[in-house]
């Protein structure tokens, strides 16, 4: 090794593909062609999450969006025939959006759109088949939340807010239990059969008929509605505050420590997303250099926003050796502190600033990626230069934009630190923090 | 181009260091994907020092002669690239995808660790990455449901003293034991430019990447000694059915099915990666039909009950892992597994391979639709196979396969005596409970009835 370290040299200037819109019936069709890639990937997006839910049916989105999978001819149907297409099925809800497709080879584009249409427009819903589904949702919760890790966020819901948001999206281990095979048959015809949602398509679309392909998904279904916005409430309880929920024999604590945000039209995204990236988005930030490479406690630690139309959530996360829970808390809010105190560095600004403009190709580098971005616009309201906006904010970005990040957006005085552990071991050592009051709860507790 | 784009635009050198480079083309502009391939994995490891290329692994990143420690990761981060590293019994890969004017520093990185790696090795940065090992272990193994199955059925599979009897994971004895001579050793005997594939995809010409490659990588000298391959012959049959039982707080019974199947890249492992997609993979497998849909007995794990584990230098296995429905007992569905598994030698048809066919191939073509599973691949492809070309052909040879093959190989394959089953079943307290609760619901299914 004679060489010295190379220069990086210039980088070329990224631009995101500007999507093809075109208006299809009551829908529109927003696509990236990417030459050369012949695996595509589709998407519908129906403006339903789980925030829009019925509180008295809790999980319908979560179920319905199961239940599809048993295609137009019931008893999970859908997914053997894309599978003799080489397609595999998308569909899952998340808080903002109903969010179904298909990755398929260009080649088989056509039939599997047909088949995924069909499975949307017009599922069996049998009864049966819902309740099964309904039962193997409700299995699942428990089995998914065997893992402390799952628990420990899922326990989240309830401390930050009132109303939907306090119970899993999948309407938790109770609600879900009370979804009838009518309240999905209603849902499904009031939200997926009647509106049209906006389909996004990216790969190699040379020979693809876009307008062929939205009067099949579309087919003469209505605009989907503007969508209301109220803000949640947030519980009543002191802050900050510890909750540990109760998982006897853990080696390891899986701990969050999370508190609520602005939403995703109110924060301004490169200064609070740049600061949480600062503090535990990437391998060399402020968390993950303490807690793994210089303590040793976990084999990773992390933190990001999660930010919703109507609301947003900020959270700290990792798994650490039982013996070292309550030094973890105190030294992650300790660098929580530090950064409000005394800001960036200037290499940390340069990180951030660089990882979001430059590296933009390396984002954007699948069908898939691009297709996901293509969803975020159309989820909230984006408009088509989104991704390139954004980038100019982050070349814009200051010292004093992060800094103030850090104060704003910041906040550990209002936080909930969620424990999944064996509290037995841990009451003492936690009281010892005084982070706030300590309320122990067993998994079955949370969700009633 | 990616995917099937990539055909016949691949290039292959190889330095006089015996370092091998492969260049292909990607589809989306401005990144290049860099993956290398060390040909040392967990199967070289000894008695004693289980762990070792795995915590290695993590050492990589930590130093070297001309790279602080942090700052591998740190300069990657800064480029907004993706970076990571894995290790499996047979071979250690690094790779990161990073925007395509930054390449030259990333081949640097890359040759410096290969290169002066013994020069920036501590004890503080030993100890502190033996702690994260550790707690890696915990969170993926010992505290995590079901998360040493993999570590006993390697346990049962391979007999003592065979390279593939531990995990990659290691023991925490063994991680303990670990000391700075040991790394540097390690990385003399392992980590030499004649031991290593290198794969660039981006859309640079051929001879552009191979110029930067040599320049960084070429003085670098090949290993003065090439350590022994452990010998991963297999001198008996598994002497099956065997079996572990695990009685722990899971949440539902787990059943664990393995067989010893063919090594990676012979034509008896293709027909049994079919097989296993015959038997679990997709909605349309046969166990998902059966235990999920149609009983159902077993938990809905979306189509994902039966998969191969490839090795390359020894016999691979075939697994088939479900979990019980509430109510449902270890016993019952351990039964009804092995009913479902013995119907295949009975016959496949015709339409189960096609649909087998089509959802490894989906799986295949996504794997290598971007540029860093491209890179991956075909790195993968010549350091096992030297054959780059097979990352992008690898679903043509799953098309001469017959359902008569596929039939066959399950007579000879699945059969007690090449079996062995690790079983997990929640522990009495819970399981009283279950019992419990199922009492109660035929007692109120039994008013319902009289009612």
């Amino acid at each position: 090794m004679s060489q010295n370290r190379p220069d990086l040299g210039t980088p070329a200037s990224y631009t995101f593909p500007r999507p093809e819109r075109i208006t299809v019936g009551g829908g529109t069709v927003v696509a990236i062609d990417v030459p050369g890639q012949y695996l595509a990937s589709v998407r519908l997006v129906h403006p339903y999450g789980g925030a829009v839910e019925p509180l008295d049916a809790m999980g319908v989105g979560a179920l319905t969006s199961e239940v599809l999978e048993d295609g137009p001819d019931g008893n999970s149907s859908l997914a053997p025939a894309l599978e003799r297409h080489g397609a595999e099925w998308v569909s899952r809800i998340n808080w903002d959006g109903f969010i179904t497709g298909v990755d398929v080879p260009v080649g088989r584009l056509g039939e599997a759109v047909r088949l995924f249409a069909d499975a949307v427009r017009r599922p069996a819903l049998v009864p049966d088949d819902i309740v099964r589904r309904r039962e193997q949702l409700l299995e699942r919760f428990w089995l998914e939340a065997a893992t402390a890790s799952t628990l420990a966020m899922r326990s989240l819901g309830g401390q930050l807010f009132t109303g939907r948001y306090a119970t899993p999206l999948a309407g938790g281990p109770v609600k879900l239990a009370d979804i009838t095979p009518e309240a999905v048959a209603a849902y499904h015809a009031d939200t997926l059969a009647s509106v049209a949602g906006t389909l996004v398509v990216v790969g190699d679309l040379s020979g693809v008929d876009l307008v062929e392909l939205g009067k099949t998904v579309f087919g003469d279904t209505a605009p989907a509605p503007a969508r209301t916005i109220t803000e949640p409430a947030p519980p009543p309880g002191e802050l900050p505050r510890v909750l540990v929920v109760d998982r006897p024999g853990s080696v390891q604590s899986a701990l969050v420590i999370a508190h609520r945000a602005p939403s995703r039209s109110q924060v301004d995204l490169p200064r609070a997303e740049g600061i949480g990236e600062v503090l535990g988005g990437m391998f060399t930030s402020r968390l993950n250099l303490e807690l793994r490479e210089r303590l040793g406690y976990t084999y990773g630690a992390g933190a990001r926003f999660d930010l919703r139309r109507d609301s947003g959530v900020f959270f700290m996360s990792a798994q650490v050796e039982a013996d070292t829970t309550a030094h973890s808390i105190t030294s992650s809010l300790e660098q929580v502190a530090k950064l409000r105190e005394g800001g960036v560095t200037e290499e940390e600004l340069t990180a951030v600033r660089d990882a979001n403009t430059v590296g933009l190709p390396v984002t954007y580098s699948t069908a898939r990626s691009m297709a996901g971005a293509l969803v975020d616009m159309v989820v909230h309201d984006l408009p088509d230069d989104h991704v390139d906006t954004v980038r100019a904010g982050y070349e814009r970005l200051t010292k004093k934009d992060l800094d103030s990040a850090a104060v704003e957006y910041l906040r550990p005085e209002e936080a909930v630190v969620i424990v999944v552990g064996d509290a037995e071991r841990l009451r003492s050592p936690l009281a010892g923090t005084g982070v706030g009051p300590i309320e122990v709860r067993t998994p079955d507790e949370l969700w009633v | 181009m990616t995917g099937i784009g990539a055909a016949g635009r691949l290039v292959q050198y190889r330095l006089e260091n015996g370092m091998r480079l492969v260049t292909a083309p990607a589809s989306t502009g401005q990144v290049a994907a860099v993956n290398l391939w060390y040909g040392v994995g967990s199967r070289h490891e000894v008695p004693g020092r289980t762990g070792f290329a795995h915590l290695f692994e993590h050492l990589m990143f930590q130093g070297s002669g001309n790279v602080a420690k942090g700052e591998h990761f740190e300069e990657i981060e800064r480029l907004g690239g993706d970076i990571n590293a894995s290790t499996s019994s047979d071979r250690t890969n690094y790779y990161e995808t990073v925007p395509a004017h930054a390449l030259d520093r990333i081949l640097w990185l890359e040759a410096d660790r290969l290169a002066t790696l013994r020069d920036g090795m501590t004890q503080e940065v030993l100890d502190n990455q033996r702690d994260v090992v550790k707690n890696e272990r915990r969170q993926r193994y010992d505290n995590q449901p079901y998360g040493t199955a993999l570590e006993r059925i390697l346990r049962l599979a391979y007999p003592e003293g065979h390279p593939y009897h531990h995990p990659t994971i290691g023991s925490m004895a063994d991680l303990d034991a670990a000391d700075l001579d040991y790394v540097k050793s390690f990385h003399k005997a392992h980590y030499g430019p004649d031991n290593c594939v290198i794969t660039v995809v981006s859309e640079l010409d051929p001879e552009d990447v191979r110029a930067r490659v040599e320049k960084y990588f070429g003085d670098i000298p090949a290993r003065e000694v090439v350590p022994q391959a452990p010998d991963a012959v297999l001198r008996a049959p598994l002497g099956g059915p065997l079996r572990d039982l695990v009685v722990e707080t899971v949440p539902a019974a787990g059943v664990f099915l393995c067989y010893r199947a063919p090594a990676y890249g012979e034509r008896g492992f293709d027909v049994a990666h079919l097989l296993s997609a015959v038997l679990g993979q997709g909605q349309g497998s046969r166990l998902y039909r059966s235990l999920v849909v149609d009983r159902p007995i077993a938990a809905d794990d979306g189509g994902a009950a039966a998969d191969v584990l490839p090795f390359r230098y020894t016999d691979s296995l075939l697994l088939v892992n479900m979990l019980a429905r509430e109510n449902v007992d270890g016993d019952t569905l351990e039964a009804e597994i092995l009913a479902e598994v013995a119907k295949v030698a009975q016959g496949v048809t015709e339409e189960e391979l096609d649909r087998a066919r089509a959802v490894l191939e989906r799986d295949h073509l996504q794997s290598i639709s971007g540029p860093a599973g491209l890179a991956d691949a075909i790195s993968s492809c010549t350091q096992l196979f030297d054959d780059p070309e097979l990352a992008l052909t690898w679903p043509a040879r799953w098309q001469d396969i017959t359902a008569e093959e596929v039939r066959a190989a399950a007579e000879r394959l699945l059969v007690d005596e090449n079996r062995l089953v690790v079983r997990f079943d929640p522990e009495p307290a819970a399981a009283a409970e279950a019992l419990e609760a199922e009492a109660q619901a035929s007692a109120a299914a039994a008013d319902a009835a009289d009612a």
